[in-house]
């Protein structure tokens, strides 16, 4: 942007101009990491846009921005050095891999003092201009501000819960903010006198009205980005949503406007505030004070001996894990299994696989991302457009349709029809009066079925009928595979799963799902990498493809040979029930036939270990029929831990199934099946490090974060949860919108479920391969030198660890 | 020839109250608390069907009196107190089975389960009371009860703060409500209900009784502020700040008490008309004003709460135009559905999909089709409904507005995909709803007859108070057919906005209840 013309030379000394500000907006947006909406719940890093900086001086930054924490407090730290799970050998060995600027300041006795020292409550963020306001007028500002944004977000973002919302405008959110700030008498009846004034005397256009604001609160350069950062975080769960709302035009390559809009609203207020209270002496000085504080440098150290004992925590749980990976395997080369069944690579399925391998020593079970490689917009029968099933980090590359009679399409549009005359019924204001008098009474039946958990069959028991593959066109959109992407499609998938040779009679792809009920988070125990959905349709279509003759053929020709007898067959696992179910039975040819009865009674029974080993974590004790109770509780409306999800998670394993074959892992391992001697050009190590990689790194930090400062991190309570807008939750009648998980998911009341670790990740393959990969992904080796998960390279029974200075050994423990 | 059967009823409360004393010596031990409280509550509903069985078999009595001076506790059978106590008693078991795995882990499950116990003890014998001492007790009982469950967390600040406000109009209701007690108490010369009842009946019909000018309308006063009617109903919306049960059950079990009051004291009122007018007319507009604030609102709880401020409205409105057992009907249809509306609050997220996907393919309506079919749908709905039945007014309005709540139908159905198939829906539904509702009234006036007066009002008042809410319903009605012609000008988003804020009515009373604080992060 050309400089414009100043009035005094003074004035652009002190102002920052145009493109200075918006530089810094834009560099405090890029901070906060996105939230979806609890349709698609999926997981996100919430240090997402702090990944850049070394998790010091990350978690030193969010102590000043938005006042949180990212460790456990120091109480954690020291029962576990109390009770030996962390000894000082375990601090040593976190000083000796920490960067010399942090360990120089302790030595393990000073750390092991340092966990039983005092530590202050609470973190206090740098002040706003609200901060000040509250303290100064003995009233919650700050409070009302986060109210008012959240109350006019709540219904500007409103999917459908309210009737009368407002109108979608394409102005922007800051364009909609302002028009409703001129009508709104709330903030000036809460005392914020003339604000209605203030605000239209605002400039229409967002970017003069962020650079009038800085001019007006006497704001420098220096100051605006972690003052930015800050106002952005008080509104944080607000903030995250829109750069949800902003992620599709950025994957796009374009650059996302709401939250700079977000930012634009949050400053108005201070602007308002500060006119309001103007002739506050001691206020302009507190506030001046607080401009300084936000030019002064983030001290990278301020949270260096918390982060040193999470370090030592990490360490104390690798020295018991890792010798478990290091022992000789015999790896007794199998013949042609009878069942290759391929699972997802989320943690859940480690117990299911483990299971199966034990009542069944014939079936031989891989790890992979569980949409298969098949990126999908599902659109449902009698639908134009459907969910993406894919992780979040893609966009979809087929438009796959269900393929149902035209009369089963038509039946289930007028079954919508009738769902709406009845909502109507129900929520209209006049018909609201009529339908209780009419039905009311007929609640006491739903009352009576839903507490005795009468309710329909489980959710994931494969919704999504057959898929139409056939290329055709609908609603102008191209819908099916045309056959040179599914040869394309085939051969990724099967060269990523390293399934190229010894293919079983029967490769079963399982996706996964969650049968839960009243969970407004039910899609968080979805399937992450389908984009918080089941994933049952990918498994169709990836089988689908894998059974047609002309890919077959054309795979013959890529060098992969399927053995004519091999049947793919698609199934599905219910996460919170595991029982695995195979789709579309009815359709598979009668020569497998046997192979498919025995594989479903070993299903059957796998599930039932599966069970038994989850069901005393649930709380279900006593006799070993107690495992049915875990399929009934599915059920329950009341249920607020329907399972435990991805709670535990800690490990990454990228390594042929050999390797982990008989360890029980205990549900906390992801497990990507990978063979580097197969992989040509390490390119399939490049997609692990890259995708299941980075969304396992999402996941595990979601739990930390969640677990360690669930305030700022987390949703907070369940039993408090109040579902906005069809999207989001409050926690209670308003408030910020909350993030990430609830309190009831990394908790049993009593103790953690989730044990807050980074993620230790071990990759079975050479180190220059890996380091090849980091070379090229900045992002992913920021990930890895700046301590946000630990990478492992176990090169045959060498154990390496990847830091910032390069590959050290691991000794063996 | 009173008996020990009599006593039947006191039996639910005494259970409920074991339980709460149970949680309260067993604060640590939440399994035990809470299964102790739940065979309460299965004991509850025992003794609420043991009480139906003695109502069918003994008909109405009243317990011998457990008092002096003819003041004390007794225990009513009737229609009326044995259908609350049936309703109290069920939604509470269901709330109380809820709230096991509901509250599981939470350090004070004990205490909660032992508070819901309390309140549900509260509750039913304020429904099952024979004698005003009883009733007054119960009332203000149930109300401080409450109070425990509301600040469950108390450091949550907006919890105590909404607490504090309901905790001030509960104490205004109940000073109305002694007041009128101990009135009524001079009056009839005893304490006893059923013989305040029986000699309000014997009073001249329609000629205003001097001494009770007074009484009446501090009892519509207590009820129309226990059932949390304009103005004082801010505090119901931001109660959402406690566990969901606890919601349920304010909202299916609680709430309803000033309903229950009048529907108490029905002959009472009846001999003091301005009361009942009273009800008529700020029922009529609470109704009215706060379905339009909740079709605004985002939040689902939030919009559940307003939904039963407008339905409470509407069920005092019914009582204000002499609709008594019609009241009745609604309290228990609406309890039954707002639990389970808010138990189930968690689908909100399936449930705002379904409907946005749907819409995704909805057709623009067509809203000459819609307000043309809405119109054939009234006149239909009062032409069946008013030729078998009697032709009074009250009756007349009520299945006017009923009629107008199902040509709201015909909006949904003008914008469905299956044109036809989505009209044979919407005709379906208003058929069935219409049957429906003539049954439900038909059987409401027959069961309830003994208890509740069905005279309905005459005079004029009367008369301009059920046309104007006919007029208003229709009014709203006709707003939200068009809503899409005007909901985007600039006055449709000024009122939008105004009714989102529930016209700042809360704001107000924020800014005055507000203490200075300093706690909350931000």
């Amino acid at each position: 942007m050309d400089a414009m013309p100043s009035p005094s030379a003074a004035a652009i000394a002190a102002t920052p101009d145009s493109a200075t500000v918006l530089a810094a907006a834009r560099s405090a947006v890029r901070r906060i990491a996105p939230l979806w909406p609890l349709d698609s719940f999926v997981a996100v890093n919430p240090y997402f846009g702090l990944v850049d900086h070394r998790f010091a001086e990350a978690a030193a930054t969010l102590a000043r921005t938005a006042g949180a924490r990212s460790t456990m407090p120091r109480a954690f730290y020291a029962a576990a050095l109390a009770d030996g799970r962390m000894t000082l050998a375990d601090l040593q060995a976190a000083l000796a891999l920490a960067p010399p600027s942090s360990a120089r300041l302790f030595d393990a006795g000073k750390l092991a003092a340092f966990a039983v020292s005092a530590e202050s409550e609470g973190v206090a963020p740098l002040d706003t201009l609200a901060d000040i306001a509250r303290r100064r007028t003995r009233r919650d500002w700050a409070g009302q501000v986060v109210g008012r944004i959240s109350s006019f977000a709540a219904r500007h973002f409103d999917g459908g819960q309210a009737s009368w919302r407002s109108p979608s405008e394409s102005g922007g959110l800051y364009a909609a903010w302002k028009d409703e700030a001129a009508i709104d008498r709330a903030p000036e009846i809460a005392g914020i006198a003339g604000f209605r004034a203030t605000v239209s005397a605002l400039p229409d256009e967002r970017d003069a009205m962020l650079v009038e604001s800085v001019e007006r609160l006497a704001l420098s350069s220096g100051q605006l980005p972690a003052y930015f950062e800050r106002l952005l975080r008080s509104v944080g769960g607000w903030a995250a949503f829109a750069r949800g709302r902003d992620w599709p035009s950025e994957l796009a390559g374009k650059q996302g406007e709401t939250v700079v809009d977000l930012l634009a609203i949050r400053l108005a207020y201070e602007v308002a505030l500060y006119t309001f209270l103007s002739d506050d002496a001691l206020l302009r000085g507190a506030f001046s004070a607080a401009r300084r504080a936000y030019a002064a440098p983030v001290d990278p150290l301020s949270e260096a001996g918390d982060c040193l004992l999470q370090a030592a925590y990490e360490q104390a749980w690798q020295r018991r894990f890792l010798p478990t990976l290091t022992r000789p395997e015999p790896s007794a080369a199998m013949g042609r299994p009878a069942v290759q069944a391929v699972f997802c690579i989320d943690v859940r399925s480690e117990v299911f696989r483990r299971a199966l391998e034990a009542v069944a020593p014939g079936v031989e079970t891989l790890g992979f991302a569980g949409f298969f490689g098949v990126a999908l917009e599902q659109v449902a029968a009698g639908e134009t457009a459907g969910d993406a099933l894919c992780p979040v980090l893609l966009q979809p590359r087929f438009i796959v349709c269900e393929a149902v009679s035209p009369n089963a399409a038509a039946a289930r549009r007028l079954g919508q029809d009738a769902g709406r005359v009845m909502r109507g019924f129900r929520g209209a204001a006049v018909s609201s009066f009529a339908f209780v008098e009419a039905a009311g009474l007929g609640y006491l039946g739903k009352l009576a079925a839903d507490t005795l958990r009468l309710g329909r069959r489980g959710d994931a028991s494969g919704a999504f009928g057959k898929p139409a593959l056939d290329p055709a066109e609908r609603e102008g959109r191209l819908t099916g595979i045309p056959a040179a992407d599914r040869l394309a499609s085939a051969a990724a998938i099967l060269r990523g799963m390293g399934l190229t040779d010894n293919l079983a009679r029967v490769v079963l792809l399982v996706g996964h799902g969650a049968t839960t009920r009243n969970n407004p988070h039910a899609a968080g125990l979805a399937c992450g990498a389908c984009g918080g959905h089941s994933g049952d349709a990918n498994a169709l279509v990836a089988a689908a493809i894998l059974n047609d003759p002309a890919v077959r053929n054309g795979l013959v020709g890529m060098g992969i040979a399927i053995p004519a007898d091999t049947l793919f067959v698609a199934a599905l696992h219910d996460t919170t029930t595991d029982q695995v179910s195979i789709l579309d039975a009815a359709a598979l040819p009668p020569s497998h036939a046997q192979d498919l009865a025995l594989l479903k009674a070993q299903l059957a029974e796998a599930g039932k270990a599966a069970r038994i080993e989850r069901a005393p974590r649930l709380g279900i004790t006593g006799d070993p029929s107690a495992e049915a109770r875990v399929i009934t509780r599915a059920l329950d409306w009341s249920e607020v831990r329907p399972e435990w999800g991805l709670a535990g998670c800690a490990a990454f394993i990228a390594a042929p199934r050999a390797l982990t074959r008989n360890v029980d892992l205990g549900g906390r391992a992801f497990l990507h099946s990978y063979d580097w001697r197969k992989d040509d050009g390490f390119r399939t190590l490049e997609l692990i490090l890259t995708a299941p990689l980075v969304v396992a790194s999402w996941i595990s930090l979601q739990y930390y974060a969640s677990t360690v400062d669930n305030r700022v991190f987390g949703s907070g309570n369940k039993v408090l949860h109040n579902v906005v807008g069809g999207f989001g939750v409050f926690e209670g009648s308003g408030g910020d919108l909350r993030v990430g998980l609830p309190l009831q998911s990394i908790s049993d009341g009593r103790e953690l479920a989730h044990e807050p670790l980074r993620l230790t990740a071990v990759i079975a393959a050479p180190v220059d391969a890996i380091d090849r990969v980091l070379a090229a992904h900045d992002h992913v080796r920021a990930l890895v030198e700046n301590g946000w998960i630990h990478l492992l390279a176990l090169d045959g029974e060498a154990m390496r660890r990847r830091t910032a200075a390069g590959w050290r050994t691991v000794e063996a423990g | 020839m009173p008996s020990f059967q009599a006593f039947i009823p006191f039996l639910a409360p005494l259970v409920m109250l074991a339980a709460a004393v149970f949680a309260g010596r067993h604060p640590g031990d939440p399994r035990r608390a809470q299964r102790f409280a739940e065979a309460s509550g299965v004991a509850a509903v025992v003794v609420a069907l043991a009480t139906l069985l003695e109502l069918v078999l003994g008909g109405r009595q009243t317990s011998p009196l457990i008092g002096v001076a003819g003041l004390g506790l007794s225990a009513r059978i009737d229609a009326l107190s044995v259908s609350m106590l049936l309703l109290v008693s069920a939604v509470g078991l269901v709330v109380l089975r809820f709230s096991s795995n509901y509250l599981a882990g939470d350090p004070g499950q004990a205490r909660f389960a032992g508070g819901l116990a309390l309140t549900l003890g509260a509750v039913m014998a304020l429904v099952i009371a024979g004698n005003l001492v009883q009733l007054l007790l119960a009332f203000v009982a149930t109300s401080l009860a409450l109070h425990r469950l509301l600040v469950f967390y108390p450091e949550r600040p907006k919890a105590v703060m909404a607490a504090r406000k309901k905790f001030v109009v509960a104490r205004l209701a109940d000073l109305a409500l002694a007041a009128s007690l101990a009135i009524i108490w001079l009056r009839f010369g005893t304490g006893d209900i059923a013989a305040i009842a029986e000699a309000a009946k014997a009073a001249p019909a329609g000629a205003t009784d001097t001494a009770l000018i007074l009484a009446a309308p501090l009892l519509a006063l207590a009820a129309l502020l226990k059932s949390a009617q304009f103005p004082s109903h801010g505090w119901l919306p931001e109660i959402v700040e406690t566990p969901t049960p606890v919601s349920a059950l304010l909202h299916a079990g609680i709430i309803n008490a000033g309903g229950f009051l009048v529907l108490r004291f029905a002959d009472v009122m009846m001999l003091t008309p301005p009361a009942l007018h009273v009800l008529a007319l700020v029922g009529g507009f609470t109704a009215l004003f706060a379905s339009a604030v909740m079709l605004t609102q985002p939040a689902v709880k939030v919009q559940l709460a307003w939904s039963t401020i407008a339905q409470m409205g509407f069920m005092l409105f019914q009582c204000g135009i002499g609709a008594f057992a019609i009241a009745l009907l609604h309290i228990i249809a609406h309890s039954l559905y707002k639990a389970h509306a808010f138990l189930s609050s968690g689908t909100a997220v399936e449930a705002v999909r379904a409907a946005s996907r749907s819409e995704a393919g909805a057709q623009a309506p067509s809203w000459r089709f819609a307000l043309a079919g809405a119109t054939v749908v009234v006149l239909a709905v009062l032409a069946w409904m008013l030729l078998p039945a009697a032709t009074d007014p009250a009756s007349l309005t009520l299945a006017g507005i009923f009629g107008l709540g199902l040509a709201l139908l015909a909006l949904p159905a003008a914008e469905g995909r299956g044109m036809t198939g989505s009209l044979v829906v919407a005709l379906g539904t208003v058929l069935a709803a219409s049957l429906a509702y003539a049954l439900l009234h038909a059987a409401a006036n027959h069961l309830f007859a003994a208890e509740l007066p069905v005279a309905s009002l005459q005079g004029t008042v009367a008369e301009a108070i059920l046309v104007l809410a006919f007029a208003s319903f229709a009014l709203l009605a006709f707003l939200q057919l068009t809503a899409h012609r005007w909901i985007a000008t600039p006055l449709g988003r000024a009122v939008r906005i105004h009714l989102a804020n529930g016209l700042y009515l809360d704001a107000l009373a924020d800014r005055f209840m507000a203490r200075p604080q300093t706690s909350s992060q931000s």
